[in-house]
């Protein structure tokens, strides 16, 4: 019987080193990818990674079942990281370009690597409020409870930061394709 | 409409190519090395707490016998006043304030009174305890531990001298948890 995050936190917090392996085992790869993706910088994912799972040695006591789960208090924990980083080294925000009347579907435009490297470097270039909440819903597939417990908003707010960002995306991305050219993110090195 | 789903897969085939992304084995190594320090620190302070308040109950036990044997019926106030000091601290934080705002427990000695008297060094309190509860009453015992329990909190010991037995204090709480220790040398 696999044990739940929940099982493997308590046991973790009791000393028992093989729970707190297998829930970094299991949780880490989400961190990670999480800090990637918010961030752009591997550097920094594996500093907030390290750091997320220091703080839950630390303060893991503080999880309240109540109020999530242990992946969406990890991914607070996490945000709250990146979060500092962001403050320190902001992120210049993309220049959206106007609207292109041009073909709906991206991915019939760029080769699939091109298109995803400028997902990618657009998502980066969004505000942290709406970037968090695509990250989180639509990279990482949250459940809109699980995003709201991680944003520490309701989930009225994860849905509409989730679609104002989709929206901004689709401006950015329109804008790529119509100037032919790659999206220059601007983003200082973290 | 089409916009947004256009969006969706495009962070959809996205989210794939991350998919695999992992934080570096190295990552692991040092979360678990931590683990296991702060773990080894948990349960050693746990352990000392718990053979400090044994001895500072022996002790006490002991004290209390002996006294009893050479004072049968002690008038009250004489009772008041030998008993050791006891310290009033309503914040636990307060433990760690230096020891010269501590009252110490006077100490008996015996050598004649023509010499001269050596003088108390103590160290600041280490704390016994990750999470106290409520500190309200306390009472300080002087116990003798070996020297490696000063390496324990952090003290520099010669190896030679590990075994020796050196004067601490104790803090016990009224609940009988040991809280805190500071150790104490004399010089002339």
């Amino acid at each position: 019987m696999i044990a739940t995050d929940q099982a493997l936190l308590e046991q973790a917090l009791e000393g028992i080193e093989d729970a707190f392996t297998a829930l970094y085992r299991r949780r880490q790869g989400a961190v990670y990818r999480f800090a990637l993706q918010m961030t752009g910088s591997t550097a920094v994912a594996e500093d907030v990674t390290q750091e997320t799972f220091l703080a839950l040695i630390l303060h893991g006591g503080r999880y309240d079942e109540a109020r999530g789960t242990v992946g969406a208090f990890l991914y607070g924990i996490a945000r709250n990281l990146v979060l500092r980083r962001l403050d320190r080294h902001p992120v210049v925000e993309l220049e959206v370009t106007e609207d292109y009347a041009g073909p709906e579907d991206l991915l019939e435009n760029l080769t699939r690597r091109e298109s995803i490297e400028q997902v990618r470097q657009a998502v980066l270039s969004l505000p942290p409020v709406f970037r968090e909440a695509v990250v989180l819903c639509d990279l990482q597939d949250s459940s809109y409870e699980d995003a709201a417990a991680a944003l520490d908003c309701p989930v009225g707010t994860v849905r509409s930061r989730l679609s104002r960002g989709r929206a901004m995306l689709v401006r950015k991305l329109r804008g790529a394709v119509c100037t032919g050219r790659s999206i220059e993110c601007n983003q200082k090195s973290l | 409409m089409q916009s947004e789903e256009s969006i969706v897969a495009a962070l959809r085939a996205l989210a794939e190519e991350d998919a695999e992304l992992e934080a570096p084995l190295r990552v692991e190594d040092r979360v678990r090395k931590a683990f296991r320090r702060r773990h080894a620190a948990r349960k050693w302070r746990n352990g000392l707490s718990w053979s400090l308040a044994l001895a500072a109950a022996l002790i006490v036990v002991i004290f209390v016998g002996m006294r009893d044997k050479q004072h049968p019926a002690p008038p009250r106030a004489k009772e008041v006043a030998t008993r050791p000091p006891q310290l009033a601290v309503a914040d636990p934080e307060l433990v760690k304030i230096p020891p010269a705002s501590v009252p110490a427990r006077q100490v008996r000695r015996m050598a004649p009174k023509s010499n001269p008297q050596p003088r108390e060094v103590v160290t600041e309190f280490f704390p016994l305890l990750d999470v106290a509860p409520p500190f309200e009453r306390g009472e300080l015992l002087r116990v003798t531990v070996p020297a490696s329990t000063m390496r324990r909190v952090g003290l520099p010991v010669n190896e030679n001298r590990l075994a020796d037995r050196v004067y601490a204090d104790v803090l016990v709480g009224n609940e009988g948890l040991a809280r805190a220790i500071r150790f104490v040398s004399y010089e002339q």
